[in-house]
C-alpha cells in the first residue's frame, strides 16, 4: 500500500498529493496576487474615467473653477510614504532572498510604518481641503480618490503586517531556521506570500504615480 | 507505512487554508460559538452602535430632504451592522488572528444541522447554504413581482400609490438582480467545481464562506430599503433621480456595492481554484463545460464587479458627505452613473447567462447519450461572450448621453456578441440532432433554455440596432427581452441544475410527477406571462408607471393572471423539496442518471475531502455510446471507482413512482 501522511484537518495524502497540494497552494498564491491586481486595475480605471470624463464634460464650467488644487505637501508626503514602504518591500525581499530574515523583518516594519503615517495623512488632509466636497467635478473625483486610497493603503499595510507577524511565527514553528532555507511547506508558503505582495505593491506604485499626477500635477 | 502527523507538518499549514483538526474549547462548542444568532445578534447592535456614531459625528452636517434622516448615520449604521454581522459569524476571526501572527487553529468542524448556520468552510456546505440564500431571494422577489402584476390588473383601480408602485419595482428588480449573479455560480458552483476538477479542496475556502456570509447580509441591506422609504430609481439607480431621492438610495447602494464584494471574491475563489486544483490530466481540453462556463462568469465577476463597486461608493459619497459625481449643477454628471454602471452592467448580463449555457452543455450530453457536440467551440464561445461583453456597454446610452456618431460602432459590437452566442447554440442543436433523446426533468428545463433564450435572443439582436432601440427604449418590450433572457434562460438553466444534481447533494431522490408539474406549469406560464409583454410594449406601454391605457387592460391581466400561475409552479418545486428531501426521504442512486461526470465518481454522501485519492484524469466526461471510450479518471482506489456503463432503473427520483 502507498505510504499516506495525515495532515492535520485528518486528510490522508500519499507523497505525491502533499506535493501537488503544495504546488496547488503555491501557485495560488502567485495567481491570486496577480488576480488581485487585475481587480485593483478595474476599480482603479473607474476612478481615471470618472476624472477624465467630468473633465471633459466640464458641466457648468465647474470641473476645477480657479484651478483649485489639493494640498500639494500632503500629495507629495503621501506619496513618497508609498513609494518609500514599496521600496522596503522590494529590499526585504531581496534580502530574505540572501538570507536577511532579519533585514526582512526591519524593513516590513519600516514599511508598515509608512503605511500607517500615509494611512493618517490621507484622513488629515481632508481637513486642509480648500473645497467643499460638491463644489466641483475635481473636488467630487478628489474625494473619491482620497477615500479608495485610504483603502488601498490599509489592504496594503495589513498584508505586510500580517506577513511580518507570520514570519515570527514561522521561525518558532519550524525550529529556528530561516524561512529561506526551509523547505517547509509552511515556510514556502509564506516566501510566496512575500513574493505575491511585493509584486502587487510595485502594481501600487505605478498607480499611485498615475493618481498623483493626476491630482496633484495636471 | 503511514506516517503520523506528530511526525510530520508538512501540509499542516498550507496558509492555514486547509480545514483545521476538531479542538474541544468550551467558547468553542455549542450555543457560546459563533453561528446565525451570533451573526444577527452583532449585525444588530452594530446597527445600533453605527446609527448612534453617525448622529454623533455628523450633528450639525445637513440632513436628508425631508427625511428627518442623516445620511451619514444611515450610512454608518449599515455599515457597522454588516461588520457585526461578519464578527458575529465569524468571518473576522481569521483575519484578526493573523494580525497577531496567529492562525485560527481553534475553528471547530460541526456536524448535524447546525454546520449550516455556521461560518463552514467546505464547499459543500456553502454550496447548500447558497441554495437556501439564492431562493430566499428568488421568492422574496417573486413575491414582488406578483405584487407588481397585482397593480397591473386594472389601469384605474389601483391597489398601491404610484410611489409605492415604483418602490415595489425597484426592490423587486434590484432582489432579482442581486439574485440572478449568484444563482449559479453560488450554489453549483461551489458545489461542483471542485468535484468537477477532481480537487480535494478550493483554493481559499474562508473567502468562499465569506462570500456567502456577504450575499446573505447584501440581501439584509438592500431589503432595508424599504423600511427607509425605498428607492424610485429602478434596479440600474440612474441619477438624478438617485441623488434626489431619500435614504433607501443609501441601501441600494450601499447593498450593491456589499453584494459586490460577494461577487468579487466568490468569483476569485473559483477562478484561482480553477487554474490550480485541477486533478493531474485534467488538461484545459478535458475541463467540463460547466467549469468553462464558471471560469469565464469568474472572469467577469472580478473584473466588472471592482467598477460597480467605484460606482457605488461614488454615489454613498454624494449621498452622504454631499460630493457632486453624478451631480450636473456642481461639476458631475448624472451620465457618469449610466456609463459606470453599465460598463458592470452589461457584463453582468452574461455573469447570468453564461453558467446557464454551462449547466445545460453539462446536462445535455447525459440524456441524449451523445458526445457534446463540438467541446471546443463551446467553450471558445463562453471566452468569446465574456470578452465581448466588455465592449458594448454603451447600447443601454443609445438614448442619452452618447455622441450619435458612435452608436452604429456599439450596434457593431452587440450584434458581434450574438455570434459567440450562436457558437454555444450551435453546440446544443448539434448535441439534439438525431438523438435519442430522454425527456427526464433536467432535461425538459435546458430544452426550455434553448425555446426562451432562442426568443429573449433574437429579439436583443432587434434591440441592437438603434432604430428599434430607440422606439421600443423603455417600454414593456425591453422588459419581455430581458425576462426571456435571464428568467428563461438562467432560471431555466438553475433548476435544471436543480433537479440533475440535488440528488448528488442531498443523497436524496426528487419526485418525477412534481418535478414534471413543476416544469409545465413553469414553461407554459412563463411564456403565457412574457410573450404578450412584447406585443404590449410594441403598443407603447411604458415600464416602471403603474397605470397604462384602457385598450391594453385585456393583455395584461392575460399576463397577470399567467404571472399568479407561474408563481404557483414554485410552490409545486417547495413541494417537492419539502416531501422528498425532508418529510419523506428517499436515498438516491448512486449515479441516477448515468452520467460520466467527475462529480458521479465519488461517493454519496460525498466525503469529507471529495476523492479519498486525487484522482489521474485520462479523458474528458463525454464519451457517451463509444464503444472502447477510454476509462475517464484513475482514482488510485477501486473501491471509490464506478462503472461508466452502469445502469439504472430508477433514475434520480422517488422510486415509489
Amino acid at each position: 500500500m502507498t505510504d499516506t501522511i495525515k495532515d492535520a484537518s485528518g486528510m490522508s495524502n500519499t507523497p505525491e498529493e502533499v506535493e501537488f497540494e503544495l504546488r496547488a497552494h503555491i501557485g495560488s498564491i502567485w495567481s491570486g496576487g496577480r488576480l488581485f491586481i487585475a481587480m485593483y486595475t478595474f476599480m482603479v480605471a473607474s476612478l481615471v474615467f470618472s476624472y477624465f470624463y467630468l473633465r471633459s464634460s466640464n458641466n457648468g464650467l465647474l470641473w476645477r473653477p480657479d484651478h483649485v488644487t489639493a494640498p500639494t505637501a500632503f500629495g507629495w508626503a503621501i506619496y513618497t510614504l508609498v513609494l518609500l514602504a514599496a521600496l522596503m518591500a522590494f529590499v526585504g525581499r531581496s534580502r530574505l532572498r540572501s538570507g536577511g530574515v532579519l533585514d526582512w523583518q526591519v524593513a516590513s516594519w519600516i514599511g508598515v510604518l509608512a503605511g500607517l503615517v500615509a494611512i493618517f495623512l490621507q484622513i488629515w488632509e481632508f481637513t486642509a481641503v480648500p473645497f467643499y466636497p460638491g463644489s466641483s467635478g475635481y473636488a467630487s473625483t478628489f474625494i473619491g480618490y482620497s477615500v479608495m486610497n485610504i483603502g488601498t493603503l490599509a489592504i496594503v499595510t495589513y498584508w505586510l503586517e500580517t506577513n511580518l507577524a507570520r514570519s515570527y511565527r514561522l521561525s518558532k514553528e519550524i525550529g529556528g531556521v530561516r524561512p529561506l532555507f526551509s523547505m517547509d511547506a509552511s515556510a514556502q508558503s509564506f516566501r510566496a506570500n512575500v513574493a505575491s505582495m511585493t509584486y502587487f505593491m510595485g502594481f501600487i506604485v505605478l498607480a499611485s504615480t498615475l493618481l498623483f499626477a493626476m491630482f496633484y500635477l495636471l | 507505512m503511514t506516517i503520523s502527523a506528530e511526525s510530520h507538518t508538512e501540509l499542516g499549514d498550507i496558509g492555514s487554508v486547509a480545514p483545521v483538526a476538531i479542538k474541544e474549547s468550551r467558547w468553542g462548542q455549542g450555543w457560546l460559538s459563533q453561528h446565525l444568532g451570533t451573526a444577527i445578534v452583532g449585525g444588530f447592535l452594530g446597527y445600533i452602535f453605527g446609527h448612534w456614531l453617525g448622529n454623533y459625528l455628523a450633528s450639525g452636517y445637513p440632513y436628508i430632504a425631508n427625511s428627518g434622516q442623516s445620511s451619514i448615520a444611515d450610512l454608518l449604521a449599515l455599515l457597522f451592522m454588516v461588520l457585526g454581522w461578519m464578527l458575529g459569524i465569524g468571518a473576522l476571526n481569521y483575519p484578526l488572528m493573523k494580525l497577531v501572527g496567529r492562525e485560527a487553529s481553534h475553528e471547530v468542524e460541526y456536524t448535524g444541522w447546525s454546520k449550516y448556520f455556521r461560518f463552514n468552510l467546505d464547499h459543500k456546505i456553502v454550496g447548500l447554504q447558497y441554495v437556501v440564500g439564492v431562493l430566499l431571494f428568488f421568492f422574496t422577489g417573486g413575491l414582488l413581482a406578483m405584487a407588481i402584476r397585482t397593480e397591473l390588473l386594472n389601469p384605474t383601480v389601483h391597489v398601491f400609490s404610484a410611489d409605492t408602485y415604483i418602490k415595489i419595482v425597484s426592490e423587486h428588480g434590484t432582489i432579482m438582480m442581486m439574485m440572478a449573479t449568484s444563482v449559479v455560480v453560488g450554489p453549483l458552483g461551489n458545489y461542483f467545481v471542485p468535484l468537477m476538477i477532481g480537487a480535494r479542496r478550493m483554493a481559499f475556502p474562508r473567502i468562499e464562506a465569506f462570500s456567502f456570509w456577504t450575499f446573505l447580509i447584501g440581501y439584509v441591506v438592500i431589503f432595508s430599503a424599504l423600511p427607509y422609504g425605498g428607492f424610485p430609481t429602478g434596479w440600474t439607480g440612474y441619477a438624478p433621480l438617485q441623488t434626489q431621492a431619500g435614504p433607501g438610495m443609501i441601501s441600494y447602494l450601499f447593498g450593491f456595492a456589499i453584494i459586490g464584494i460577494g461577487m468579487m471574491t466568490a468569483g476569485f475563489n473559483l477562478m484561482i481554484t480553477v487554474i490550480n486544483y485541477r486533478a493531474p490530466g485534467m488538461t484545459w481540453s478535458r475541463v467540463p463545460v460547466f467549469v468553462w462556463g464558471i471560469i469565464s462568469t469568474a472572469a467577469l465577476l472580478t473584473l466588472a464587479t471592482p467598477v460597480l463597486f467605484s460606482a457605488g461608493l461614488f454615489g454613498i459619497l454624494d449621498k452622504t458627505v454631499q460630493t457632486a459625481f453624478y451631480v450636473n449643477e456642481h461639476g458631475g454628471s448624472s451620465f457618469l452613473w449610466e456609463n459606470l454602471f453599465w460598463f458592470f452592467g452589461h457584463p453582468e448580463v452574461y455573469i447570468m447567462a453564461l453558467p446557464g449555457f454551462g449547466i445545460v452543455g453539462e446536462i445535455i450530453p447525459v440524456f441524449t447519450r451523445k458526445p457534446l457536440f463540438g467541446y471546443r467551440v463551446a467553450a471558445a464561445g463562453m471566452i468569446g461572450v465574456a470578452l465581448l461583453s466588455f465592449f458594448v456597454w454603451q447600447h443601454h446610452l443609445f438614448q442619452s448621453g452618447i455622441d450619435p456618431d458612435m452608436r452604429p460602432l456599439f450596434m457593431l459590437t452587440t450584434e458581434l456578441i450574438s455570434i459567440p452566442t450562436g457558437f454555444i447554440f450551435l453546440v446544443g442543436m448539434g448535441t439534439l440532432y438525431k438523438a435519442k433523446i430522454r425527456y427526464e426533468v433536467p432535461m425538459l428545463f435546458c430544452m426550455a433554455v434553448y425555446f426562451n433564450f432562442l426568443i429573449g435572443g433574437v429579439s436583443g439582436v432587434f434591440l441592437s440596432d438603434v432604430p428599434v432601440n430607440v422606439t421600443v427604449h423603455g417600454g414593456f418590450f425591453v422588459l419581455s427581452h430581458f425576462h426571456y433572457t435571464i428568467m428563461g434562460g438562467l432560471i431555466f438553466a438553475f433548476f435544471a441544475g436543480l433537479y440533475f444534481w440535488l440528488p448528488k447533494m442531498t443523497g436524496r431522490s426528487m419526485s418525477k410527477k412534481l418535478g414534471l408539474w413543476h416544469f409545465w406549469m413553469m414553461f407554459v406560464f412563463f411564456n403565457l406571462t412574457f410573450f404578450p409583454m412584447f406585443i404590449i410594449g410594441l403598443l407603447g406601454q411604458p415600464r416602471r408607471v403603474f397605470t397604462y391605457a384602457h385598450n391594453l387592460q385585456g393583455l395584461n391581466d392575460f399576463s397577470s393572471i399567467s404571472a399568479f400561475l407561474l408563481g404557483a409552479s414554485f410552490l409545486i418545486f417547495l413541494a417537492n423539496v419539502m416531501w422528498t428531501q425532508f418529510i419523506n426521504p428517499k436515498p438516491s442512486p448512486a449515479n441516477p442518471w448515468d452520467s460520466l461526470g467527475l462529480e458521479w465518481q465519488t461517493a454519496t454522501p460525498i466525503p469529507r475531502h471529495n476523492f479519498d485519492r486525487i484522482p489521474v484524469i485520462m479523458t474528458d466526461p463525454y464519451h457517451y455510446s463509444e464503444v472502447g471510450a477510454p476509462k475517464l479518471a484513475d482514482f488510485g482506489d477501486d473501491e471509490s471507482e464506478m462503472s461508466h456503463t452502469s445502469t439504472s432503473s430508477t433514475a434520480g427520483y422517488d422510486s415509489a413512482e
